[in-house]
């Protein structure tokens, strides 16, 4: 599309590129979730871009157009499905970084912003702060999706906090060396995914690196807009990892994705090249090891169906679907079922759940309900908001199935 | 629209279901032809087909234009919204309301998405056959306005083919029914369903449909081949034809076709190709073994570089995926394009082929050619950057001639995409005064105050022109724009 | 009854501004269609005939409408071609009186009927005035599809004189098959078998027969692989359908024609749909009756008209009397009059086509 877009600001080229390689033709709009739900042209993909088009041309006023963007779940269904290899990543994390600089948010005042953005990507602080006053609970409304979901995990208490050790010996024949990043909130939350990750790593005769000192990876205050302050916390990480490594292995899906766009976040920045030099070496755990091969694990004494749930940010960010299957399929005595549309964001909740409660609830009940169909004993996902939306969901439907990472289930069927 | 028109819409449709503020009408403004902008003075969203016949029958009281939109995926500007008028979409009736495996049919709303029929009846071994290059979000509502067809339509026909029975809403809100649930559809008396189906919304909306559905063949083969000139590619399908087969699909892609398809999905067309030929064959296993065999001898001799089976189902996707997203794939190549869709006799291909590489290279453009090589349907795509003052001018007047070209060589300006708004000024260059004076009065009979669809099929007097001189008064006035 | 023969589209021009009203015959073939009043001019097509264009390699023929069936497929069976909706009454009937009443054959069931099949036109029109429908490609989206609409229409709406259809290549070989039930329940569900099923019957015909019933299939293809294709049908309906007995027929046998065995003085095509049949056929039992297509229309013939009229009317099915002597060929359930009736006003304003 032809568009009159003012160049003036550093994000504006990559905001016009997309919109120029976008024809309007629709593929996008049946990859949508919300297109899906609400049948309007300005809750799809195609129409967001017509409308931050409109915005960015000054033809509307960003502030009536932000609800329409806000509904985003930033799935990125529509970027495989885009014919045209319009970049629809970039232009909203673009834009709404641009927007962020720009207007005024009611809804995030100046000291719940701050408390994010000094609280949340610290685990050790973030678990303090939890402790003392539940300050998470408080902060709940202005976080991004997968992080406040990882909230949810955790109704009234942390977990006891379970340090992981600096390194795990590769059993076996050494494949491969890596390093896990464990500088997540999820690490807070539900410390036994990353444990379980190491573990399996570990078994499949990698030497797993768990660099202490580590802090977020910035993806999520990106989300927020929080650019300069994402970027500051993403260079903490840059020293701590050891140059040897084959991989920086992530076990969380938007992470995994936001490390991979460092690119973006880093563009003239003096350290650019040290972003997209660590940015080249993030691989989700899954992608890992189906690259690696994985050593066949026990398996399960009875048959266990398994449903697999792409998370959004595994399949159409990163592009991983037969990968986590692959390695599924290998566990002796594990029968993987289909979900029907599994490539549909399943709602994952955080802010999404109170900005979009309606939304949020009909594609988790949708979600639960695809799962139930399929019939599995067992639900697997490689993201902890996912996980967490799952949960709630088929709880709400009366079904008590575990739910669970890729990694806890590999693990388990290494012990079993 | 004036006041008493939005009270009474407001009494059919409830606040999040009537649209009206700029910021929602907006992203109505174009379908997937951009080249034409024209902001709806409202769009309305019914959900049941009381409210679409109460909304046409106060639009004919109160002589409001309306346009019926499903997922606005025309390619030639045929959902374009009407200036002050009234934008009616319909995805939310998308109900597939009956199945008959036994009878093999299935009655739907207007909203139900191509390609959902055939996921609602792939278990009882029956798919839904034209399927445009969009199937996975057109509607079966636009796919009967336009007489929608696709790669697969030499065999069994496009849209018009499928439909037994129809219940619609004329432009003056008359309800009627024609047709019935046999495969004879109408069958006595005259076939009403083929004059609704591709009459470009001017007749009215089609409020329930019912489809024929067709035996999901046991087997297909796929086969590519590769050439190094086109008029080879365009030769093997002669030679295919003379043989005597039948194949459901033959397709043709010339290099910057396959460049942008390949880019968008790897299907692994062979990129030094400078025409690619797919041909597939379908139905009963022995019988499409025998064919295929026969197939082959037949492309082994057309003098491809390289034949190609396609191995397995996955194989075969990735090779169709590849043709269908060809056209939006060609935005990776250009910021702007325009997509023709004309047609020649099929021996005639070779000889518009060689006209259309004249008239690219005296107009200095890049055309991309993507066609169904089996019905002599051409696709050029005409790359262009509007950004460049009088690219887009070029470009029309490039599609114009080509369309022209169409009409000699006694074919046809449009096969599949219809006429909508991008080519109504050819409209007459197909028929004489006589028939353009009779599909008038066809028009006005059903449609007095021509409020269904108005501005699209027939060229400039309903409404603002498409015209290839200069700016129409009310683009001038700011009313409409195009890019 | 005599009419003026008409040898040129200017002469029917001028038939149809020098007359009130007007009636078209061909080769009258179908004669309760020609019942009309004292005061109605015949225009007399069968002098329009000969293939005007016919390119085997475009898959189009173009002919005037008073062509012979039989001439037609000649031609085109000596390119290894046909016309896919296997036009009824081959032996006697005018492309053009197919084409105005619809008649299909059983071999429709492949690939479709005439509106499958027909892509553009030549018309005078009530006014007098003539012009183009359609096209002669074989695929075309521009304009309103008269062309289609003029199927079935009974020269009612305007006199077509000039025809192109899409053509196929025929299969070299054809097997025939008769398979029995004993009841028309068995015979019913066996077609829906075959709905079922992925295989490609180039014809399914049954009718009443001896005491039972009688399924007729017919399987088109290579002659290498349709004995087995043959065999693995017959297979299937064995296994899966109460199929009582299965024979090969010789050649074309009388499976192809429809009409084969009907007697009666009136012959009426009524459009159906499988599921109405099992309730239709209750009351017809007296009648001698085939369902073609899978049961998606029933060849009748009887001597009785009055009473099936009832029939039909009861059972909301329309049907079209072919042969014997009516007030007016349509029976039954009335074909749509509120759309048709917009087109008659455009294009014979006056009423002149009857």
């Amino acid at each position: 599309m032809r568009h009159q877009i003012k160049s003036d600001d550093l994000r504006a080229p990559e905001m016009a590129e997309a919109i120029e390689k976008c024809v309007h033709c629709g593929f996008c709009l049946a990859a949508c979730p919300t297109y899906k739900l609400l049948g309007e042209e300005m809750d799809s993909p195609r129409g967001r871009i017509y409308l931050m088009k409109g915005v960015l041309e000054d033809r509307i006023e960003a502030d009536e157009a932000q609800p329409f963007i806000d509904r985003c779940l930033g799935c990125m269904a529509c970027v495989p499905a885009c014919p045209s290899g319009v970049a629809y990543g970039d232009l909203l994390v673009s834009y709404r970084t641009l927007q962020e600089q720009s207007r005024q948010r009611p809804l995030m005042d100046g000291v719940a912003r701050r408390l994010i953005i000094e609280t949340l990507p610290y685990p050790r602080r973030f678990r303090l702060a939890m402790k003392s006053g539940k300050i998470g609970r408080m902060l709940q409304p202005f976080l991004p999706e997968a992080f406040a979901s990882m909230l949810n995990m955790l109704p009234d208490k942390l977990p006891p906090p379970s340090p992981l050790p600096p390194i795990l010996p590769a059993q076996g024949e050494r494949r491969g060396k890596v390093a896990l990043l464990s500088g997540c909130v999820q690490q807070a939350l539900a410390p036994q995914i990353n444990l379980a990750a190491a573990r399996v790593l570990s078994a499949n005769g990698v030497e797993v690196h768990i660099p202490a000192g580590q802090s977020c990876c910035g993806s999520i205050l990106l989300h927020i807009g929080a650019e300069s302050e994402a970027r500051q916390i993403a260079r903490r990480n840059f020293p701590l990892m050891p140059d040897d490594i084959d991989a920086i292995i992530t076990t969380a899906a938007g992470c995994g994705s936001g490390m991979k766009d460092y690119e973006l976040l880093f563009k003239g920045q003096t350290d650019l090249h040290k972003a997209s030099d660590f940015s080249s070496k993030v691989k989700d755990f899954s992608a890992y090891l189906a690259g690696l091969g994985l050593r066949e694990p026990r398996g399960f004494a009875a048959e266990r169906a398994v449903a697999y749930q792409d998370a959004c940010h595994l399949l159409h960010a990163q592009g991983l679907q037969s990968e986590p299957r692959s390695l599924l399929n290998q566990v002796p005595n594990l029968r993987l079922v289909d979900i029907p549309d599994a490539g549909i964001c399943c709602g994952s909740a955080g802010t999404y759940n109170l900005d979009q409660p309606a939304i949020a609830e009909e594609l988790g009940g949708q979600k639960a309900g695809a799962i139930l169909a399929a019939g599995p004993d067992t639900v697997v996902s490689g993201n902890i908001g996912c996980i967490t939306q799952i949960r709630k969901h088929l709880d709400l439907q009366g079904k008590n199935l575990p739910v669970m990472h890729i990694a806890e289930l590999l693990w388990a069927a290494y012990q079993s | 629209m004036n006041r008493s028109f939005f009270e009474a819409l407001r009494s059919i449709y409830p606040d999040d279901r009537l649209l009206t503020r700029d910021v929602e009408l907006l992203p109505y403004e174009s379908d997937a032809l951009t080249a034409f902008q024209t902001k709806p003075g409202a769009v309305a969203l019914p959900i049941d087909e009381e409210e679409i016949i109460d909304t046409v029958r106060l639009c004919h009281r109160m002589k409001v234009p309306f346009v019926a939109r499903g997922s606005g995926t025309s390619l030639s500007g045929g959902s374009l919204p009407i200036a002050d008028g009234l934008m009616i979409g319909l995805n939310r009736l998308n109900r597939i309301k009956k199945i008959d495996p036994e009878q093999r049919i299935a009655v739907v709303e207007p909203g139900v998405i191509n390609l959902h029929i055939t996921e609602a009846v792939r278990q009882y071994g029956l798919y839904y056959a034209p399927d445009p290059s969009s199937q996975s979000i057109c509607t079966i509502g636009g796919n009967i306005a336009f007489n929608s067809g696709g790669a697969h339509c030499l065999k069994y026909g496009m849209t018009s083919n499928h439909v037994l029975g129809m219940k619609v809403v004329l432009a003056d809100g008359v309800v009627t029914q024609f047709g019935s649930e046999s495969i004879e559809g109408v069958g006595i008396g005259p076939d009403l369903v083929g004059l609704f189906v591709g009459s470009e919304g001017l007749f009215g909306i089609a409020l329930e449909i019912t489809l024929r559905l067709m035996p999901t063949p046991q087997l297909y083969r796929t086969v590519m081949a590769a050439y190094d000139n086109l008029g080879r590619a365009g030769d093997a399908v002669s030679m295919v034809v003379a043989s005597g087969l039948l194949p459901g699909a033959m397709e043709i892609m010339d290099r910057l076709a396959i460049k942008a398809a390949e880019a968008s999905v790897g299907a692994g067309y062979p990129l030094d190709a400078e025409a690619l030929l797919i041909v597939e064959l379908e139905g009963e296993a022995l019988q499409v073994e025998a064919e295929f065999a026969e197939l082959r001898g037949v492309i082994e001799e057309s003098g491809a570089f390289e034949i190609r089976e396609a191995k397995d189902e996955d194989e075969r996707a990735r090779i169709w995926q590849g043709r269908k997203s060809a056209f939006s794939a060609v935005g990776r190549l250009s910021p702007d394009y325009i997509v023709q869709d004309g047609v020649v006799p099929r021996s005639r291909l070779g000889e518009a082929l060689v006209k259309i590489g004249e008239l690219k290279a005296q107009y200095q453009l890049d055309v991309a050619n993507v066609f169904h090589a089996g019905d002599g349907n051409l696709h050029p795509l005409i790359l262009y950057n509007g950004r460049e003052p009088g690219a887009l001018e070029k470009a029309e007047a490039l599609a114009g001639e080509i369309l022209a070209m169409c009409v000699d060589l006694g074919g046809s300006i449009t096969g599949e995409h219809g006429v909508g708004m991008e080519k109504r000024e050819y409209l007459p260059t197909m028929f004489s005064p006589v028939e353009m004076e009779i599909m008038r009065d066809l028009r006005r009979a059903i449609d007095p105050e021509e409020i269904a669809n108005r501005g699209k099929m027939f060229p400039s007097g309903e409404a603002p022109a498409l015209q290839m001189r200069g700016m129409h008064p009310l683009e001038r006035q700011g009313v409409i724009s195009r890019e | 009854m005599t009419g003026d023969v008409l040898d040129s589209v200017a002469e029917l021009q001028a038939f149809v501004k020098g007359h009130r009203r007007i009636h078209v015959v061909g080769k009258r073939s179908k004669t309760a269609l020609h019942q009309v009043e004292a005061d109605v001019a015949l225009a007399d097509l069968s002098g329009m005939t000969g293939i005007t264009e016919y390119q085997p390699q475009e898959y189009t023929l173009t002919v005037l409408a008073g062509t012979g069936l039989s001439e037609i497929q000649a031609a085109l069976h000596e390119e290894g071609q046909y016309l896919p909706f296997d036009p009824l009454l081959p032996d006697h009937g005018s492309i053009g009186g197919a084409v105005a009443c619809n008649l299909s054959g059983s071999r429709r069931h492949r690939y479709g009927g005439i509106r499958d099949f027909i892509l553009g036109a030549s018309v005078v029109d009530g006014l007098g005035r003539t012009f183009r429908v359609g096209g002669k490609v074989v695929k075309n989206a521009a304009g309103f599809d008269l062309s289609k609409f003029l199927v079935g229409s009974l020269g009612q709406y305007a006199i077509m004189t000039e025809l192109t259809f899409k053509v196929f290549p025929d299969a070299p070989v054809f097997q025939g098959l008769r398979l029995q039930y004993e009841s028309l329940d068995d015979a019913l569900n066996a077609v829906f078998r075959c709905n079922r099923s992925t295989q490609e019957l180039d014809l399914l015909d049954f009718a009443p027969w001896e005491r039972g019933w009688s399924l007729m299939a017919g399987l088109a293809g290579f002659q290498d692989t349709l004995p087995q294709r043959a065999k693995q049908f017959v297979a299937m309906m064995r296994e899966e359908t109460a199929l009582l007995d299965a024979t090969e027929v010789e050649g074309d046998g009388s499976l192809r024609d429809p009409l084969a065995g009907l007697t009666g003085d009136f012959l009426v095509k009524v459009v159906i749909s499988p599921r109405q049949i099992a309730g239709f056929d209750a009351r017809v039992r007296d009648i001698g009756r085939r369902y073609s297509a899978g049961g998606n229309s029933a060849w009748l013939a009887t001597d009785d008209i009055g009473a099936l009229k009832k029939i039909l009317e009861a059972e909301q099915l329309p049907g079209l009397v072919l042969r014997g002597s009516v007030d007016c060929p349509l029976i039954g359930k009335s074909p749509e009059n509120l759309l048709a009736a917009r087109v008659k006003q455009v294009l014979d304003p006056h009423n002149k086509l009857v």
